[in-house]
């Protein structure tokens, strides 16, 4: 075997100083979460890297809803899976159409389009919160899970169609001429064609909508009050309101709240690869 | 199969016009070759007969249908593109049979059709495989199985082998030749490649900044072109050019540059002293004691031939001979242009003087 050289071990060697204090940075929120929530109440400050007495039962009261706090959790969390699947999924309708009209139909006025959509994005979504409400409550949507799902999507497309545009302008053109000299009509182009080579593009886009909406707090305390059709990141809120925030309650739902987007992304993450147009047409 | 007519066909993208009338009418069953430099218009004239590009004023017909206002599918012509454009996400079946199935045709009729075009073409073993586990060759022939399989009235290629090495280029060449031979089928061909246009067409278009410089079959190109710019384009290398003037008067001949005289055979009526560009393929050339005196320059010997880049009156001219001689750069010989063989061309408007 060969000795690495001397210039490899020195970069190496500074990846790593880089990298580990970036990943205890990173990692030592999630470890303290961790922390509380496989510790009992009363020790949950202690301070101590591992609890001497470590359990699940914090696991169990969250998921049997047995403190006052967490009453509606499973409805709560089913309201944040409805919402991000809504808004993930016409997100992705509204994008990609855009995007296809745009990019390969090339349809007039997309130009505008596009830059209106990156105008969106000079004020931060913050800003519209206000305007946003006083909109959903004008149209009396106010309280309804519409009202959060339609601003989510709102806040997702511009940028999602901007990356689906850029996505789709690097398919070859002459793909879709030659579907079109095969017979495709638009829609057949569409749905034989463009969607099938786009999947991984459509995966990253719809996953990022999704997580958009399931970590949102801002827009879901606003538009929705009722504690029935809360999302979960609301709900957690509200465990601030007392004197006594049962801690070890809040983390442990927290963390039981970041489980999904973690698996979600280690499905998915195979399919955000480019490098499915292999073979289409000589570069 | 049909015949293709072009009548005064323009096309203008906004103010620029690219195409300005062009007329070619196509046969049934004809190899036509459109060959041209890049920028000629010959893509853009393929386009419009696929229906990929609007016609701004003029007529295609196809069969004998105008097919202006028809969009691609209804016009029953196929195309191979120049990178082959497959489907990536389909098998080689698949692609060969995706016209059969967005026409709703019954799986039978799909299967048949893409076993029928994949024995036609060899690539039976590969029916199953993704675009991206073939090779470059194998690609195109999918690419041409698409269109075989629709059994289409016109194919059209738009530069179908530009992406292949030179060698693989030579033997797709007689393989599409041997195809058409096989189906029969009208085919309009893109090349700016004059040796493909040369080998491959029954008839050759030869285009230029958007008109046709001439029309004929590839020996008539080569015997007689219509202009010098046609003169220059087919035939490698290139047709040497001098210029100089006409003598009519007394012994027919031709004074080149610095005074070099030159064979002509007959000149026009009314020629003598005319300004004119003198014409003579490098092949043409023979050593002889009446030649024009030349000095060589460069000799390059490819084996079955030698190509002498030689001087005459200052102007460098290339020859080319079958024998071997024994050049070396310096050398004085006496280089004597085939008199039967000369063209003659208008200095001004490049045309051609002499039948």
């Amino acid at each position: 075997m060969r000795l690495p050289s001397l210039r490899a071990v020195g970069t190496e060697a500074k990846l790593l100083l880089i990298g580990i204090p970036v990943l205890i940075w990173t990692m030592l929120p999630l470890y303290h979460m961790f922390l509380f929530s496989i510790s009992p109440k009363d020790s949950a400050f202690s301070g101590k890297l591992w609890p001497d007495h470590p359990t699940l039962h914090n696991f169990e009261v969250v998921l049997k809803q047995q403190h006052y706090y967490l009453s509606h959790f499973w409805l709560q969390l089913w309201n944040s899976l409805l919402i991000a699947v809504a808004t993930g999924v016409f997100t992705l309708l509204i994008a990609t159409f855009a995007a296809f009209a745009i990019s390969r139909l090339r349809v007039k006025c997309g130009r505008l389009v596009m830059n209106l959509a990156l105008f969106t994005y000079f004020i931060p979504a913050a800003f519209l919160a206000v305007p946003m409400y006083r909109t959903m409550g004008s149209y009396g949507l106010l309280n309804s899970q519409w009202a959060l799902t339609l601003a989510m999507v709102t806040i997702a497309t511009p940028y999602s169609i901007w990356v689906l545009k850029q996505s789709s302008d690097q398919l070859p053109v002459e793909l879709d001429e030659a579907a079109i000299m095969d017979g495709a009509s638009p829609m057949q182009l569409f749905w034989l064609v463009y969607i099938p080579l786009m999947a991984p593009a459509l995966v990253a886009v719809g996953t990022y909508a999704l997580l958009l909406a399931w970590n949102e707090y801002l827009y879901a305390f606003l538009l929705l009050s009722k504690d029935t059709s809360v999302t979960l990141p609301v709900g957690l809120g509200n465990f601030l309101a007392a004197d006594d925030s049962p801690w070890e309650l809040l983390m442990t739902t927290g963390l039981i709240y970041a489980l999904p987007p973690a698996a979600i992304y280690y499905t998915f993450k195979r399919y955000m690869v480019s490098g499915l147009t292999a073979g289409a047409v000589k570069s | 199969m049909a015949s293709v007519a072009i009548r005064d066909v323009r096309k203008s993208f906004g103010a620029t016009a690219v195409i300005h009338g062009v007329d070619v009418a196509i046969r049934d069953g004809e190899f036509v070759v459109l060959v041209g430099p890049s920028g000629c218009g010959k893509s853009t004239l393929l386009r419009m007969i696929a229906g990929l590009e609007n016609i701004t004023s003029g007529e295609i017909s196809i069969g004998n249908r105008v097919v202006n206002n028809l969009p691609p599918k209804e016009r029953d012509i196929a195309m191979v593109f120049q990178n082959y454009a497959l489907y990536p996400h389909m098998t080689v079946g698949a692609n060969m049979g995706f016209s059969l199935k967005l026409r709703g045709a019954p799986k039978e009729e799909i299967d048949s059709g893409v076993q029928r075009a994949a024995d036609i073409l060899g690539l039976g073993p590969y029916l199953d495989r993704f675009p991206r586990q073939l090779s470059g060759g194998q690609r195109q022939r999918v690419a041409m199985g698409r269109a075989i399989v629709r059994d289409p009235q016109v194919f059209l290629f738009d530069e179908p082998l530009s992406n292949l090495d030179a060698k693989l280029r030579v033997a797709m060449r007689t393989e599409i030749k041997e195809l058409h031979q096989r189906l029969k089928t009208t085919t309009v061909y893109v090349t700016h490649d004059q040796i493909e246009a040369m080998t491959m067409a029954d008839k050759i278009v030869v285009m230029h900044d958007g008109i046709v410089e001439q029309i004929g079959t590839p020996l008539d190109l080569y015997d007689k072109p219509a202009n010098q710019f046609v003169a220059g384009f087919i035939g490698s290398p290139s047709m040497n050019f001098l210029k100089g003037k006409v003598k009519a008067n007394g012994s027919i001949g031709f004074e080149g540059p610095n005074g070099v005289k030159l064979p002509l055979k007959a000149a026009p009526a009314n020629s003598d002293g005319r300004p004119a560009v003198y014409g003579i393929r490098p092949e043409h050339f023979t050593i002889a004691d009446d030649g024009a005196e030349a000095e060589i320059v460069v000799v390059e010997p490819t084996g079955s031939e030698t190509q002498v880049f030689a001087r005459i009156g200052g102007e460098e001219i290339v020859a080319v001979f079958r024998e071997r001689h024994q050049f070396k750069p310096g050398d004085k010989v006496r280089l004597k242009p085939d008199p039967t063989l000369v063209h003659l061309f208008d200095e001004a408007t490049g045309k051609r003087l002499n039948d």
